[in-house]
C-alpha cells in the first residue's frame, strides 16, 4: 500500500513536471539560437542585424557606421537595404562608392549607373554619380592620362627672391640691383601630365610618366622670366604580399629637367631615382633617393651659374592620407646634398611640406570647391662661405612658407585656381634674407 | 513503470523540441523573396523567411523569382540569386578571438559573398563542382552552371583549385572560368561592364521587399556618414599645382644668390 501511495506520488510529480520540463528545455534549445550567443566582440548594432534584420533604424545605423572603417561589412549592409526597396538611388549610389573604395571599379560603375536610372535621384546625386562614371572610365583605361593646364597672372613683392636694394655686401658694396627686392606682376601657364600604362597582369605593373611645365614672363623684370620642363618615366613592379589591404611596388625612374632664365638656356639635370609605394592603413607612403647630374650654363645676368653644376642626391618621403569629412593631408620630409664645382655653393638642405587638401560642396550643389593650407621650412647649410657676398660667414638659411590655394568650380572640369603664398628667408648673411608674397589666380583645366 | 514512460515521453518531446538547436545558429535570413526555401538538418524543407536562424549543413534554395541574403556571425554576407542551391557544409566561429573557418557549397545557380572577419583569416572557402575556391579578404561573385564555374574577384585574393592545378586572383576587377574540375582554371582576364551588366539579380525584382516593408526613404548623406560629406567619399584626386612653381622658385632663389654679388649687366631692351 505504501509502495503504491510512493508510485502514485511520484506519478503526479512526474505529470506535473513534464510540461515544466519541456518548456525549460525548449527555452534552452531557443535560448542557444539568441542573439544574446553572438554578444562576444560583436557591436550592439551588428547583434541587432542578426536579431531583428527588420529593424530598419538599425540597419540604417549600422551601415553608416560601418562605412568610416569595414567597406565589406557596409556593403553588406546597404545591399540588405537594397532588397527591402530596389528603388532607392541613394542606396545605390553609397553602394557605388563602397565598391569604388575597394577598387573595384566595374561593380562599382555599375551601382552608379542603375542610381542614374532611379526615379529618386536629386540633381546634385546625379552629377556626383555622373562625375565618379567618368572617373571610373578613365582608371579602366589600360592607358591612363591625368594632368592640368592652367594659365593666369601673379603679382609678387619680390619675384627675384632679393634682399634689400640697401643690403650691404662683405666687400663693401650694395648688392646688385637686378637681384634687388622689387614687385612685379607676371602672366603664367603650367601644366602637368601623367601618363600610366597598365600591363593589366595579377602583379599590378604599369609603366608611369609625367611632365611638368612652367613658364612665367615679369611684366617688367625679365631677369626673372623662367621656363621649366620635367619630365620623369619608369616602370612600376608591383609585388605581390599576401594582404589584400597592403600594396607594394618599386619604380625605378629616370628625370630630365631643362629650364631657362632671363630668356637663355640656364639649367639642364639628367638623373635617375627609385621610389618605392606602400600603404599603412589608409596612409600612402612613398620613400624615394635620386640622384641628378646638374648642369648650369654662365649667362648676362647669371655669370657664375655654372659654378652651380655638380650632382644632386636627394632622399625623402612622400605621405598622403585622410583625416576626417572631406579632408585629406599630403606632406614631402626631404633631404639633399649638393655638390656643387663651386664648393662654395654646395649645400645641404632638409625640407618638409605639408598640404591639408579640402573638398566641400554647398547644399544642394554637387559640386566640389578644395580649399588648400599649406605650410613648409627648409633649412639650407652651405658648406663654406662665399667670397662674393660674405667671405667669413658660410650661409646658413632657414625658408618658411604658407599659403592657401582655392580651386572654385566654374563648369564641369574648369576650376578658378587662385593662391597666396607667403615666402620668408632669414640668414646669417643678409644678403640671403628676404621675403615675398605671391597672389596668383588663373583658370584650370584639369583632367 | 507508468513513472517511467511519462519521464520517456519527457524526454523524447525535449529532444523533438530542440533537435533544430543540435545545429549551432550561423547566421541569419535578413532579406527573402519567395519562393526561397530552406531544408535544416534532419528536418523538412520549408519556406525560407526573413529573420529565420541559418544553422550549418542546412541547405537553401531559390526558386525563379526568389532571392536571399543571409549575414553570418563574422559580418559576412552571402547574397543568393534565383535559380540556386547551397548548403552551409561547414560555420565554426569565436567572435571573441575572430577564429574559425566557413565552408559553402554552390551546386547550381549564383551567389555573391561579402567578406567579413573569417574570409580576412583566409578562412572562407566555396565548393563547386568544377574548383574549390578559397577566399582572403575579400568580395566575390561565384556563378556556376551547365558551363562550369565563373568566379569574379571584386576584392580580395581568390585561390582557384582543382584537379587540374591552382590559379590566384590577387587583383579586382579580374576573373577566371573553370570549365570543370579536370580542366585547369582559367586564363584570367580583366572583368568588362558586360559581364557585370549580365550578373544574375542578387537583389529584388520591382515590387519585391525581401520580406521588410516600409522602406521608402533613406535619410544618409554621401559617403555612409550623417550629416556631412566625409572622407569615404572618392573624389577626383586632387592634384597640387603649384610644382612647377616650387621648382621654379627655387632656381630663382639660387640664381639671385648667387648673383647678388655680381655687377649689373644691362637689362634687355635697355
Amino acid at each position: 500500500m505504501q509502495i503504491e501511495a510512493r508510485r502514485a506520488f511520484w506519478r503526479r510529480i512526474a505529470g506535473a513536471l513534464a510540461p515544466i520540463g519541456l518548456l525549460v528545455l525548449s527555452a534552452l534549445s531557443a535560448s542557444a539560437q539568441s542573439a544574446s550567443d553572438f554578444a562576444g566582440n560583436l557591436s550592439p548594432l551588428f547583434q541587432g542585424i542578426l536579431a531583428r534584420p527588420s529593424d530598419l533604424n538599425n540597419t540604417l545605423q549600422y551601415a553608416a557606421s560601418a562605412s568610416a572603417d569595414d567597406i565589406e561589412s557596409a556593403i553588406g549592409t546597404y545591399e540588405q537595404l537594397l532588397f527591402y526597396n530596389p528603388t532607392l538611388s541613394r542606396v545605390r549610389f553609397e553602394l557605388g562608392v563602397l565598391y569604388y573604395r575597394l577598387g573595384s571599379y566595374e561593380m562599382a560603375r555599375g551601382y552608379f549607373q542603375s542610381a542614374l536610372q532611379m526615379r529618386d535621384i536629386t540633381p546634385d546625386l546625379r552629377e556626383r554619380a555622373e562625375d565618379l562614371i567618368e572617373i571610373i572610365d578613365k582608371k579602366l583605361q589600360v592607358d591612363q592620362f591625368t594632368g592640368y593646364v592652367q594659365t593666369g597672372v601673379a603679382y609678387q613683392t619680390n619675384p627675384g627672391a632679393g634682399s634689400g636694394p640697401q643690403t650691404v655686401l662683405a666687400a663693401g658694396h650694395t648688392v646688385n640691383s637686378n637681384f634687388a627686392a622689387t614687385p612685379d606682376w607676371n602672366w603664367f601657364g603650367a601644366f602637368a601630365l601623367n601618363y600610366v600604362h597598365d600591363f593589366e597582369n595579377q602583379n599590378g605593373d604599369t609603366f608611369e610618366a609625367s611632365a611638368v611645365g612652367y613658364d612665367a614672363q615679369e611684366f617688367r623684370l625679365h631677369q626673372f622670366d623662367i621656363g621649366l620642363l620635367e619630365l620623369r618615366a619608369g616602370p612600376r613592379f608591383g609585388i605581390p604580399t599576401g594582404n589584400p589591404n597592403m600594396s607594394l611596388s618599386i619604380k625605378p625612374y629616370l628625370v630630365a629637367t631643362g629650364a631657362l632664365l632671363a630668356d637663355a638656356p640656364y639649367y639642364g639635370g639628367l638623373g635617375g631615382g627609385l621610389t618605392l609605394h606602400t600603404n599603412v592603413g589608409n596612409v600612402a607612403l612613398d620613400p624615394y633617393a635620386e640622384i641628378v647630374q646638374q648642369s648650369f650654363r654662365n649667362s648676362t645676368f647669371y655669370p657664375l651659374a655654372s659654378g652651380l653644376s655638380g650632382t644632386l642626391s636627394t632622399y625623402g618621403l612622400q605621405a598622403s592620407g585622410p583625416v576626417s569629412s572631406g579632408l585629406g593631408w599630403q606632406s614631402r620630409l626631404g633631404y639633399g646634398h649638393a655638390s656643387d664645382n663651386y664648393g662654395p655653393y654646395s649645400y645641404d638642405v632638409y625640407a618638409a611640406d605639408i598640404w591639408l587638401p579640402w573638398n566641400f560642396s554647398f547644399p544642394g550643389d554637387g559640386r566640389i570647391w578644395t580649399l588648400t593650407p599649406t605650410a613648409g621650412v627648409s633649412r639650407w647649410l652651405y658648406s663654406a662661405p662665399d667670397p662674393n657676398i660674405n667671405p667669413t660667414i658660410t650661409p646658413l638659411t632657414t625658408e618658411w612658407r604658407v599659403g592657401l590655394g582655392l580651386d572654385i568650380p566654374i563648369w564641369k572640369h574648369i576650376v578658378l585656381g587662385t593662391l597666396v603664398q607667403y615666402r620668408a628667408d632669414q640668414s646669417n648673411v643678409a644678403a640671403f634674407t628676404m621675403h615675398d608674397l605671391l597672389v596668383s589666380a588663373g583658370p584650370t583645366y584639369k583632367f | 513503470m507508468r513513472a517511467y514512460k511519462i519521464i520517456a515521453v519527457l524526454l523524447a518531446g525535449a529532444t523533438l523540441t530542440s533537435a533544430p538547436a543540435l545545429g549551432q545558429q550561423v547566421g541569419t535570413a535578413t532579406a527573402v523573396n519567395p519562393l526561397s526555401e530552406s531544408t535544416p538538418p534532419g528536418a523538412a524543407t520549408a519556406p525560407l523567411t526573413v529573420g529565420a536562424r541559418i544553422i550549418h549543413k542546412e541547405r537553401i534554395h531559390t526558386t525563379p523569382t526568389g532571392t536571399v541574403q543571409l549575414a553570418f556571425l563574422d559580418k559576412s554576407t552571402l547574397s543568393i540569386a534565383p535559380n540556386t542551391s547551397i548548403v552551409i557544409d561547414e560555420y565554426v566561429y569565436d567572435p571573441n578571438s575572430g577564429r574559425g573557418h566557413m565552408l559553402t557549397s554552390l551546386t547550381q545557380g549564383a551567389l555573391r559573398f561579402v567578406g567579413g572577419s573569417l574570409s580576412h583569416e583566409g578562412e572562407a572557402s566555396f565548393a563547386t563542382p568544377a574548383a574549390a575556391i578559397g577566399i582572403r579578404g575579400g568580395t566575390v561573385t561565384i556563378t556556376f552552371g551547365p558551363n562550369g564555374a565563373e568566379i569574379i574577384d571584386h576584392f580580395g585574393i581568390v585561390t582557384i583549385h582543382n584537379g587540374a592545378g591552382t590559379v590566384t586572383i590577387y587583383r579586382p576587377d579580374f576573373k577566371v572560368r573553370v570549365l570543370n574540375w579536370t580542366t585547369l582554371p582559367g586564363p584570367i582576364e580583366r572583368v568588362l561592364s558586360s559581364d557585370i551588366e549580365h550578373l544574375p539579380r542578387f537583389t529584388s525584382l520591382p515590387g519585391q521587399n525581401g520580406g521588410v516593408s516600409g522602406l521608402h526613404s533613406v535619410s544618409i548623406a554621401e559617403c555612409g556618414v550623417f550629416g556631412t560629406r566625409s572622407n569615404n567619399c572618392p573624389d577626383t584626386p586632387w592634384v597640387p599645382t603649384d610644382t612647377g612653381l616650387n621648382d621654379a622658385n627655387q632656381i630663382i632663389t639660387q640664381g639671385t644668390q648667387q648673383g647678388t654679388g655680381t655687377t649689373a649687366p644691362h637689362r634687355h631692351g635697355s
